[in-house]
């Protein structure tokens, strides 16, 4: 199926009749996922600095209020519809990532889980990539995202759609006379002929987990780390991180709790009670960050934390690359 | 520029042959060719490894606070901007002069934003100079956007404040990369006081911005770095230049870390003073 691109705005209004819709646009002079105005063009190239990741885990959220001189408990977490148009493979795969940590193993996050069943996800394949970006080395592919509910690609003056899963069949039979068969069967589309591909390649070896969990006191952390500036941009604006900080505001007997981003690289994240830190320098922050993204989680879900969308080997203030990380602790000895 | 740089090798191979120093901080290559990082070299062989181009952008002073009590000298390229934070680091009592060896190298300006408010490209202070100073070239309009600011209505003043501490995602990037930024444990950290709530919020956030800006509005050296690493390009130099603008106006030309000696301007305090409050 295919969606001639001036229908674009008419698609994306049906899409907010009933949900709040995110896409990246300009603004405040930013391209940004935004809500959308009903007005603003969608960015259609290029990937925004901070990922949709707050759609599904905001950056600070309310859970629950209490009041303390009467006991009521009231749950805060909100079961509105959202979806999410233009989000790149790279940010989808990411979602993956996040449903392991955040819905397996026994524990199901709720607050998490009420926002992601009720999100449907519009992924829009790329027709370039950044100089930044190594998706395809982290085994994905730039114009297709199997786990996005409909996928969008560029065809031209249309973009042809597929769908992946029910709630994306739903957003087809809601977009019905919108949509047109397919001009061209053989057009590049729905990832059947991948045209983009990343020229940033990185060296993943299959037994990196491994070799870097073997290499846990090598010299290298030290040195890695000495230009970081312990600063919480690259855990911020990476996709795939999702540590966070519990706590709770009161005002007289009222009062809510609330969970909101944190950051392993700062210094305040691994200290405990009585001052101790197990992880007093940058070294050991560092590494804990890659070690986290590049082995415990393997180890435990059998795959990496992070997509290759390279956003952290963009914005790093000190220039710090994780594909450096890769290969200078991970690399043949 | 590639014999400055052939000069700055040389010079950091020298030092660490002589063993004057432990190691020396200057700049060095990533993936990409527009883009250095700071490296910290410790042989004679890899100072081959230092690089000047116009993209050594980074300020390399604030690395300095990593290692307060070094067994040998920490040797560091200082540039304009590089020497006026040393000087209020020292003044500061952030690190110890006899702890350093500092190598001259004038500048003739980088590809970055933070140089086109420079003044002072050459180095206030070193052990050598590499090469003859560069002229100075004069920065127009150093308060020209506080003046803009100033120029809103307090409700156009808030909305701008307001939008752009909306995007800020308190990763203290901004905070981190300042040289002048030296508490050993920031108040940001402590979160159990309650100072500034975890949350992120327009309130909170702006909470951090005046904070910031009035911790290190004194002392600001104007080097531009904190908006240099914000990876949400935020203006925020237009809070601590206001601070600054104020000072101006009040007490006369004022300008931090053209020496190690002047105090802070809302640091200094006379046991004489008439006045019995403060
Ligand atoms: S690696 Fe870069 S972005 Fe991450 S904490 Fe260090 S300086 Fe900040
Ligand atoms: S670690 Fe970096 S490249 Fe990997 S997903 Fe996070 S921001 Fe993207
Ligand atoms: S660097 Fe920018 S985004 Fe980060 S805390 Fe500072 S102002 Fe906010
Ligand atoms: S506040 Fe910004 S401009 Fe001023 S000294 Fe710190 S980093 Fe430099």
């Amino acid at each position: 199926m295919e969606l001639k691109k001036e229908k674009l705005p008419e698609a994306l209004a049906l899409l907010q009749s009933d949900a709040r819709l995110f896409l990246p646009a300009e603004a405040d002079g930013l391209p940004q996922f935004t809500v959308w105005d009903g007005k603003q063009a969608p960015c259609l190239s290029g990937n925004p600095p901070l990922p949709p990741k707050d759609v599904l885990f905001p950056r600070s959220e309310k859970m629950y209020g209490y009041n303390l001189s009467t006991g009521d408990v009231a749950d805060l977490a909100s079961p509105e519809k959202q979806v999410i148009f233009g989000i790149r493979p790279c940010d989808v795969k990411s979602i993956e990532k996040l449903d392991r940590a955040f819905l397996e193993k026994g524990y199901a996050d709720s607050y998490y889980r009420t926002r992601r069943e009720q999100l449907t996800t519009l992924s829009l394949g790329c027709t370039e990539a950044a100089r930044t970006c190594f998706c395809e080395s982290m085994g994905l592919d730039p114009a297709d995202a199997p786990g996005a509910d409909l996928m969008l690609n560029d065809a031209g003056d249309a973009f042809s759609v597929k769908s992946n899963s029910e709630k994306g069949e739903a957003v087809l039979a809601r977009w019905g006379k919108l949509l047109t068969e397919d001009a061209d069967k053989d057009a590049k589309g729905a990832g059947k002929d991948v045209s983009v591909h990343c020229a940033f390649k990185v060296d993943l070896p299959a037994d990196l987990p491994e070799r870097l969990t073997a290499r846990f006191e090598d010299p290298a952390w030290a040195a890695l780390s000495r230009a970081c500036l312990g600063c919480g941009c690259c855990s911020y604006i990476c996709p795939t991180c999702y540590c966070f900080d519990i706590g709770q505001e009161n005002r007289g007997a009222e009062g809510t709790a609330f969970r909101c981003w944190d950051s392993c690289m700062f210094s305040d994240y691994s200290r405990m009670a009585g001052g101790h830190n197990p992880r007093p320098s940058k070294r050991e922050r560092l590494r804990n960050r890659y070690l986290h993204k590049l082995a415990y989680f393997n180890e435990r879900y059998g795959t990496t934390l992070c997509v290759g969308c390279g956003r952290c080997v963009d914005k790093c203030p000190a220039h710090l690359d994780i594909t450096k990380v890769i290969e200078t602790v991970g690399g043949e000895r | 520029m590639s014999d400055q740089q052939e000069k700055m090798r040389q010079g950091a191979e020298k030092l660490l042959q002589n063993e004057e120093v432990g190691y020396v901080i200057g700049w060095g290559t990533t993936r990409f060719a527009d883009r250095t990082t700071p490296i910290f070299i410790d042989t004679p062989a890899a100072a081959s490894d230092f690089v000047w181009n116009e993209y050594a952008v980074n300020s390399l002073a604030k690395y300095l606070l990593d290692d307060k009590y070094p067994d040998k000298k920490i040797g560091v390229f200082v540039r304009g901007c590089e020497s006026r934070a040393l000087n209020r680091m020292l003044k500061d009592k952030q690190v110890k002069r006899e702890n350093l060896y500092l190598i001259g190298t004038p500048c003739d300006g980088k590809k970055a934003g933070r140089c086109s408010l420079c003044r002072e490209r050459n180095p206030l202070l070193y052990d050598v100079l590499l090469w003859e100073p560069v002229p100075n070239v004069p920065a127009e309009g150093r308060f020209d956007r506080v003046r803009a600011i100033e120029a809103m209505t307090p409700d156009e003043r808030y909305g701008y404040w307001g939008a752009v501490y909306d995007k800020c995602i308190r990763c203290y990037a901004c905070r981190n990369a300042c040289p002048v930024c030296s508490c050993r444990e920031c108040y940001v950290d402590m979160s159990r006081t309650g100072f500034q709530g975890k949350q992120h919020s327009r309130s909170d956030n702006q909470i951090f911005g005046v904070t910031r800006a009035f911790h290190v509005g004194d002392r600001c050296i104007e080097c531009g770095e904190c908006e240099r690493v914000c990876p949400m390009d935020l203006p925020i130099m237009g809070q601590t230049q206001k601070i600054l603008k104020d000072i101006n106006e009040l007490a006369g030309e004022y300008e931090c870390g053209l020496d190690a000696e002047s105090e802070n301007f809302l640091g200094a305090f006379d046991l004489d003073d008439k006045d019995e409050f403060m």
